[in-house]
């Protein structure tokens, strides 16, 4: 495949651009939830959970620098069982972008467009994104460029305005029921961070890729202060309990505010925001569910691939979710939380294992270690998919009781 | 299946037009005379050169005896292509200072040689023995000696034909700037550069393009500045054209260009000396065609046609808000009437009350949707806007009167539209027109209709993703080689010094990083005027 690569301050608009649309549209309420007035704290914890995420799959993919999940968990644990490895990814990515586009258009209908069919919606913004994957990751690249200067801007603007009427005695008491709703709060944000599961794909179309690490990291920095200022505005005007039941409390927020007179209703500043940081994320999971899935099949080119996944996308994205209440109930901790674990225990731990093993063996002795590495590597991965079937069943358990 | 075949199948190819075997001769007989050789006798010269011309009225040949042996030999030219003067200078030469020279019964070939280099050193002169070659350079006006005996001609460049005078060009006026405009023949046009750029490495290159017309094209650069790789692009595009006729510089941008079914045009085009000199002093490429007053330019990016060479004259804060102005102009002709639509049919709850109700009222009564209401008087200006451009000026005058009067007042007296709807178009023409680049306006006035009908569907949802769609576009579009929305996508800081604002001349350092990759330095740095020894002499007086 052609190959085309990305500056890292490209990378780094597109991984924050990504992550800032879904804090500033669902996170708040997420995590107020268990932390209520601490929602603030479990930002700052979602920041060293995410870190954690975004090390594991970053690190790994810098020490293959030209090469894709795809190609390096080939080389890692075989072909088959590295095929499944990247299956895993490639549906991480699915769900992922069907999920966000989904939260985009449950606002869009509450608020803006209330005859407007759901699938129009998703469709509508899919297949805007689909038409960036298929221009390539360079076309969003420079997309992401551009945008990211009115998304900040956009971002200041309508918090900006909201910042004033924070009312401290909300905020308070701090910490008062001890740390474990904090952490409780902070998971569901944290299993969010599997977005960066695109870095398996990007890294090697960045031009720097040992430090895509560290450019992932201050996208996190970047999007996670914007976390916390969001947590505490929310939380802060609407109270604990408000910003707790409100299903979008962001917009709400913003919907409620008059400046003077004239500026009132700015809502519409972080839903262009919003529509505008989707995009970059949908285009991108898109490119790189596109790209990866081509690299599975052996084929010589992704773009194909592209309006058929597209076209998947909108459906699951309608179907998957009854209604808003089933996509709140799906974000609760106890529900993400392991299912995205199984995520990471079926792709990432086995590959970090092979890895480890391979660099191992490969010190002690030298040549002809290759072969009894990936041996290893592969029970491991079995080891690994073995645990798939119980998490899926405490996931049902879970799903059930919720 | 006879009607199956009829209906669907494809028609048996005809075979290729069958000519008499007479006009097969003939043209076999044309090309046989154009690619021989000249011979040694001068009535059969002639007669060939007459026949290949088929006797045209503005072809003339004079016949004359020059020489002290009185050697036939015959002037053969186009009129109106030659200057009156030379003409006549050139036979006194032949016939008269020819008779000076210590000829003892030359032969002609010595004869001829002793005229070409002793007696015509006031003119281009060039040998030519082949009479295709002849053909060509007779048609671009240059005068032609044959004489008995020797099977070459003699070809003098004495081009002399009428051009437009040199005037301001009408479609790109400034406020502050030289007021010359290119004119129609190429020459005068590179002049016009060279004059502006005077070092030996401007470098101008020549091509012949279109079988028939065999129009000439320049390209133009300075060597050193422009990047290798963007000429040989250039030059192996400007080579690949194979047309019959090239009538204007249009012809060779759609030849040229990288996306041809693009709206947005790749290569500027202009009809200024100083902008294309501008453009070389940054390392592009300019392409001049003969016959034409627009010279293009490229690589290009979209912002680069935002803006006018006023800018670079004019005060540079000034120059900065009105650059401003302009780029802000330019997105509110493409998306105000789809906003303003999308926000009246879907969300009026944005607008504050007062002016939702203000809006309502005067839609009082109107027949249509708003969409319908829109759609039809942004079409009816566009007809207007296109009746002004076409009409004489003493009749352009009558246009404005119905424009303003009978679009305007009558529409709403008649309660047909609604003076916000009228509003909002006036609005989006004054903003398309602030834009300087002709077709880039047209682009904009284009993607004008494609919004209306999202902002009508979607409302802003359909706006903001229509406005994707196009920044996804604009983001994958390229001017030879350049991303078309550089400095914006990719993001290169640097230049921005020149897009949102325009900094002073002395702090404007480098050429722009994509383009003008080969010598980056445009000036030394710290040249910014601090008149300190005046400073000192204010201190003295105060003490």
């Amino acid at each position: 495949m052609k190959i085309t690569k990305i500056a890292n301050r490209q990378l780094l608009f597109i991984l924050f651009m990504m992550r800032t649309t879904v804090t500033i549209a669902f996170l708040p309420v997420l995590t107020s939830a268990d932390a209520a007035q601490d929602a603030w704290v479990a930002a700052l914890f979602t920041f060293l959970g995410s870190a954690v995420i975004v090390i594991l799959v970053a690190a790994l993919g810098a020490k293959y620098p030209k090469q894709t999940i795809v190609e390096y968990s080939t080389a890692l644990v075989s072909t088959w069982p590295g095929k499944v490895v990247s299956a895993v990814v490639l549906w991480a990515l699915f769900t992922i972008a069907a999920t966000d586009v989904r939260i985009y258009g449950e606002v869009l209908v509450t608020g803006f467009l209330v005859q407007t069919p759901l699938a129009v919606i998703i469709g509508g913004m899919v297949f805007v994104a689909a038409v960036a994957a298929w221009q390539g990751i360079e076309v969003i690249a420079r997309v992401a460029d551009t945008l990211f200067p009115l998304f900040v801007l956009m971002l200041v603007l309508s918090l900006g305005m909201v910042v004033p009427l924070v009312e401290i005695r909300n905020l308070q008491p701090v910490m008062a029921r001890g740390l474990l709703p904090v952490v409780r709060g902070s998971i569901t944000p944290t299993a969010i961070a599997a977005q960066m599961l695109v870095l398996t794909m990007l890294i090697p179309a960045v031009t720097e890729p040992n430090r895509a690490l560290a450019t992932a990291l201050w996208a996190l920095a970047g999007s996670s202060l914007v976390l916390v200022v969001v947590a505490v505005v929310t939380v802060g005007i609407l109270g604990p309990e408000q910003a707790s039941r409100s299903v979008f409390p962001f917009y709400v927020l913003t919907r409620s505010i008059e400046v003077t007179e004239f500026v009132q209703r700015i809502e519409v500043l972080p839903m262009f925001a919003w529509g505008f940081g989707l995009f970059i994320g949908i285009a991108t999971l898109i490119y790189s569910l596109a790209y990866g899935l081509a690299q599975v099949l052996g084929l010589a080119d992704y773009r194909p691939l592209v309006f058929p996944l597209a076209a998947l996308q909108t459906t699951f994205s309608v179907q998957a979710y009854k209604d808003v209440f089933e996509l709140l109930r799906f974000f609760k901790p106890r529900v993400v939380g392991p299912y995205i674990l199984a995520w990471f225990i079926l792709s990432l731990f086995p590959l970090w294992a092979a890895h480890f093993i391979r660099t191992v063996w490969g010190s002690r002795r030298q040549g002809g270690s290759d072969g009894q590495g990936r041996v290893w590597g592969q029970i491991l991965a079995v080891f690994s998919f073995a645990s798939y079937r119980p998490l899926c069943d405490y996931q049902h358990r879970l799903l059930g009781s919720a | 299946m006879g009607l199956w075949q009829q209906l669907f199948g494809k028609r048996k190819a005809r075979g290729p037009k069958i000519l008499s075997l007479a006009d097969d001769l003939v043209i076999s007989e044309r090309e046989q005379k154009l690619n021989t050789k000249l011979s040694a006798n001068l009535t059969a010269n002639l007669n060939t050169i007459v026949d290949l011309f088929g006797n045209s009225a503005d072809f003339t040949i004079r016949h004359f005896k020059a020489g002290p042996d009185q050697l036939p030999g015959a002037v053969v030219v186009l009129e109106g292509l030659v200057r009156e003067d030379s003409i006549k200078d050139i036979q006194r030469v032949v016939l008269v200072d020819s008779l000076k020279l210590d000829l003892k019964a030359a032969k002609p070939k010595a004869f001829y040689q002793l005229i070409k280099d002793r007696l015509l050193p006031n003119y281009d002169l060039k040998e030519l023995d082949t009479f295709d070659r002849l053909c060509e350079n007779l048609s671009s006006g240059h005068k032609l000696l044959l004489f008995d005996g020797v099977d070459k001609a003699l070809d003098c460049g004495v081009e002399g034909y009428k051009s437009r005078a040199i005037e301001e060009p009408s479609a790109e006026t400034v406020i502050r700037g030289p007021r010359e405009g290119f004119v129609e023949s190429i020459r005068t046009n590179t002049s016009l550069i060279r004059r502006r750029i005077k070092t030996p490495n401007l470098w101008i290159e020549s091509f012949s393009l279109g079988n028939l017309t065999r129009t000439e094209v320049n390209m133009a650069y300075i060597k050193g500045l422009v990047s290798d790789q963007l000429v040989a692009e250039v030059r192996s595009r400007l080579e690949r054209i194979d047309i019959d006729s090239v009538l204007e510089s249009g012809y060779v941008e759609e030849f040229i260009e990288d996306d041809p079914f693009t709206i947005f045009p790749q290569l500027a085009r202009t009809e200024r000396p100083d902008k294309v000199a501008a453009g070389l002093l940054e390392g592009k490429v300019a392409i001049f065609t003969d016959g034409t007053p627009f010279v293009l330019i490229t690589p290009i990016n979209l912002w680069e046609l935002l803006q006018a060479p006023d800018d670079y004259y004019e005060r540079a804060s000034i120059a900065a808000f009105i650059r401003n102005l302009r780029i802000f102009a330019y997105w509110v002709s493409i998306l105000l009437p789809g906003s303003y639509v999308a926000v009246v049919n879907f969300h009026h709850e944005l607008l504050p009350s007062e002016l939702a109700l203000r809006i309502a009222a005067t839609r009082e009564g109107v027949p249509f949707p708003v969409v319908a209401e829109v759609l039809i008087m942004e079409l009816t200006f566009e007809m207007l806007r296109e009746a002004g451009i076409r009409l004489p000026q003493a009749i352009g005058s009558a246009i404005s009167i119905v424009g303003a009067l009978i679009l305007g007042e009558a529409a709403i007296r008649a309660g047909l539209a609604s003076p916000a709807v009228i509003i909002i178009v006036a609005i989006t023409a004054i903003a398309s027109f602030t834009v300087p680049a002709f077709d880039l306006g047209i682009s904009g006035r284009l993607l004008l209709f494609l919004f209306i009908m999202l902002g009508a569907t979607i409302g802003l949802l359909g706006i903001q993703l229509g406005l994707l769609m196009l920044l996804i576009h604009l983001c994958s579009l390229r001017s030879f080689g350049t991303p078309y929305f550089v400095p914006i996508g990719p993001m290169v800081v640097k230049d921005w010094r020149d897009v949102f604002i325009r900094i002073w001349w002395w702090g404007m350092l480098k050429r722009p990083h994509l383009v003008g990759t080969r010598d980056l330095d445009r000036e030394s740095p710290g040249q910014m005027p601090r008149p300190e020894s005046q400073d000192e002499g204010d201190d003295h007086e105060d003490n």
